[in-house]
């Protein structure tokens, strides 16, 4: 077995692929039109294409308890998901020039760095970069 | 000051309540976070942990639990993981099997190859001829 997808819930997938890649920089990799006007719709990391996917699942819209778990997280700050960068501060700049919004600045823990922006789909997400 | 308190989330309290008991060690920290960084910048070289643990002057076992502690893995598998992924980008520029294995500081190209399809699954040959051709492809 070999882990070659994470699910991120959003609320509006077309709005979820402009955000991760314009923004945040991934590239579309697979887009299969489903019933209903859903996709699976996957991304994966510039440097790494052939590295694991995000699929970015409209799971809020169809699965109530999808929708109350993501919510409940976003009420309490918690990001569910983590990404790796070389380095936080370059990456947290780079972002907020394009207006995306942190609820976490770039702060020490350990032998790590992490910061934390909303996706705006729903999610926080997670920056680290490791000391 | 109430006000500032309701605005900071359960992560941010978590965060902060956490580090203080995980992480307030400053000189601990110091010590790992310099020994990785010695390992990154060195990785080519043979590094012994009696030599890394004489840098930070502490005992080498000390050095390995602390660094264990912090990093979740040993300086010896911490160095393997940066010296495979140096490997990974050296193949995929086109440098040479042999060329890479003692560029990133392995001792026989027969270790190098096993350990390399251990790690990522596939031999350094096989690994490079799929990047540079999906690099002809993305050019």
């Amino acid at each position: 077995m070999k882990v070659n997808a994470i699910g991120i819930p959003v609320l509006d997938q077309a709005k979820a692929l402009a955000f991760y890649t314009e923004i945040l920089g991934f590239i579309k990799k697979k887009d299969i039109p489903l019933e209903g006007g859903n996709r699976w719709l996957t991304v994966v990391s510039k440097e790494a294409q052939d590295g694991p996917e995000i699929l970015l699942e409209p799971a809020p819209l169809h699965f109530e308890p999808s929708k109350v778990y993501q919510e409940a997280l976003m009420k309490a700050g918690i990001p569910y998901t983590q990404f790796d960068v070389d380095d936080v501060d370059a990456e947290y700049d780079r972002l907020i020039k394009l207006g995306v919004e942190f609820s976490v600045k770039p702060t020490a823990m350990g032998t790590v760095k992490i910061a934390v922006f909303n996706d705006t789909c729903g999610n926080y997400i997670q920056i680290l970069e490791t000391l | 000051m109430k006000e500032n308190q309701e605005n900071v989330s359960f992560y941010e309290s978590e965060i902060k309540r956490i580090r203080a008991i995980c992480f307030s060690n400053d000189k601990q920290l110091e010590t790992v976070i310099a020994t990785k960084n010695f390992i990154d910048t060195n990785y080519e070289k043979e590094l012994k942990l009696e030599f890394l643990s004489h840098i930070r002057f502490t005992s080498k076992y000390h050095l390995l639990r602390l660094f264990k502690r912090y990093y979740g893995i040993t300086p010896k598998q911490y160095l393997i993981e940066k010296r495979i992924e140096k490997s990974k980008e050296l193949l995929s520029k086109g440098v040479s099997v042999s060329e890479t294995c003692i560029s990133v500081g392995f001792e026989s190209i027969g270790s190098f190859s096993t350990l390399f399809k251990t790690k990522t699954g596939k031999s350094p040959s096989e690994f490079q001829k799929e990047q540079l051709s999906r690099n002809k492809l993305t050019s």
